[in-house]
C-alpha cells in the first residue's frame, strides 16, 4: 500500500512538472504576448498578467491536492490588507512557495530572479506582470520600498533561497530594511510543510514516504518601529527587527 | 587616482558616511567584524565607491571582499 500511494504521487508529481511547463510555454506563446495588443494601459496590463498566474497557480495547486501529491491549508486570509500597503515575510522550505502564496494574494509584487527573468518559459510573464529584478542589489531596495510606498504589497523571502533544514534560520537584512525604509506592516507568513517535500538540494522527483501537508498560517500584521533615520540607528533598528522576525518564525516552526 | 588617494578617500567615506572609528581603520581592517559594516551598509559603500571612481565593482566580486586592502585591489581591478 505504501508503494502504491508512493508510486501515484511520483506519477501525479510528474504531471505537475509537466502541466507548469507546457502552460508555462502555453501562455508564453500564446497570450502574454497578446495581451500587450489588448490591454495597452500598463497597469491594467499588470493586473491582467497577475490573474492569469494566480489562475495558473491555483490551477497548480487544485491538480496537487486533487491527485494526492500534497495537501494544504491556509489560515489567516482576513490578516492580509485587500487593499495594499504590506511587507509580506514568508520562509521558503519548499520550490512551490511561491505558487502557493501567489495563488492565494493574487495582485502582490514579488523579486524574480535574474535566471527566472531569461527563462524562456517564465519571461513573458514575469515581465507582463512587472515583477522586480534582483539584478542590482542597490536597486533592489529602492525598487522594493518604492512599490510599497505606492500602496502596493510586496512578498520577499527574507532568506533569499530555500531553507537549509540542517542549520538555524537565517534571513537576510534586506527584508527588515525594506520594512524600515516603507514603514509599512509586516505581514508575517509561516510556510510549515512537514514532512520535508521540494526542499533544497533535492531533486523534484525525490517523493518523501508520506504525502506532504502545507500548513500555511498568515500572522497578525506586526507594525515597524518610526524610522528615525541616521545610518547608525537604521542600522540598530533593521538588526533589531531582523532578530525578531527570525524568533518569530523560528518559534512557529518548531 | 592613485591607491594612497583612494584610500583616503576610502577612510573619509568610512568615516563621514559609516560613523566609523578613525583608528579602527586600517587596510587590514574587516569591514564586517571590525567596522561593523553590515550587508546593507556594503551594498550603499559599493554605490558610493562607484561614484566616486566611476568605476563598479561587481556585486559577486564584492562578496568576496573582506578588508579595505580587499576593497582597493577590487576597485583596480575594475
Amino acid at each position: 500500500m505504501k508503494y502504491i500511494s508512493l508510486a501515484w504521487r511520483f506519477i501525479g508529481t510528474t504531471f505537475l512538472w509537466f502541466f507548469f511547463g507546457s502552460i508555462g510555454l502555453l501562455l508564453s506563446v500564446f497570450l502574454f504576448p497578446f495581451l500587450y495588443l489588448f490591454v495597452p494601459e500598463p497597469g491594467a496590463r499588470q493586473v491582467a498578467a497577475r490573474k492569469i498566474i494566480a489562475a495558473t497557480f491555483g490551477a497548480f495547486m487544485w491538480g496537487g491536492g486533487k491527485m494526492g501529491v500534497f495537501t494544504f491549508d491556509v489560515t489567516g486570509l482576513e490578516n492580509r490588507d485587500p487593499e495594499g500597503g504590506q511587507l509580506i515575510l514568508a520562509n521558503h522550505p519548499t520550490l512551490i512557495d511561491v505558487v502557493l502564496l501567489l495563488s492565494v494574494l493574487p495582485q502582490v509584487d514579488c523579486v524574480v530572479k535574474e535566471a527566472v527573468i531569461r527563462n524562456p518559459f517564465m519571461r513573458a510573464s514575469v515581465t507582463t506582470a512587472n515583477y522586480i529584478s534582483n539584478r542590482e542589489p542597490s536597486d533592489l531596495l529602492n525598487n522594493c520600498v518604492e512599490r510599497l510606498q505606492h500602496g502596493a504589497s510586496l512578498l520577499l523571502f527574507p532568506e533569499g533561497t530555500r531553507s537549509t533544514s540542517d542549520r538555524p534560520l537565517q534571513f537576510k537584512l534586506g527584508a527588515a530594511e525594506v520594512g524600515i525604509r516603507s514603514q509599512t506592516q509586516i505581514l508575517p507568513v509561516i510556510i510549515d510543510c512537514r514532512p520535508r517535500f521540494l526542499a533544497k538540494h533535492e531533486p523534484w522527483y525525490s517523493i518523501p514516504a508520506i504525502r506532504p501537508h502545507f500548513d500555511v498560517r498568515i500572522l497578525p500584521p506586526i507594525p515597524v518601529e518610526q524610522d528615525v533615520g541616521g545610518r547608525l540607528a537604521r542600522r540598530h533598528a533593521r538588526h533589531a527587527l531582523n532578530d525578531a522576525l527570525v524568533s518569530l518564525f523560528s518559534a512557529e516552526l518548531s | 587616482m592613485d591607491s594612497n588617494e583612494l584610500y583616503s578617500r576610502i577612510k573619509s567615506i568610512l568615516i563621514d558616511q559609516f560613523e566609523v572609528d578613525a583608528a579602527a581603520i586600517s587596510m587590514e581592517a574587516n569591514l564586517y567584524d571590525e567596522l561593523e559594516i553590515d550587508s546593507i551598509d556594503a551594498v550603499d559603500l559599493l554605490v558610493q565607491l562607484k561614484e566616486l571612481t566611476g568605476k563598479k565593482i561587481p556585486p559577486e566580486d564584492f562578496k568576496d571582499v573582506r578588508t579595505i586592502g580587499d576593497v582597493l585591489n577590487a576597485l583596480t581591478a575594475v
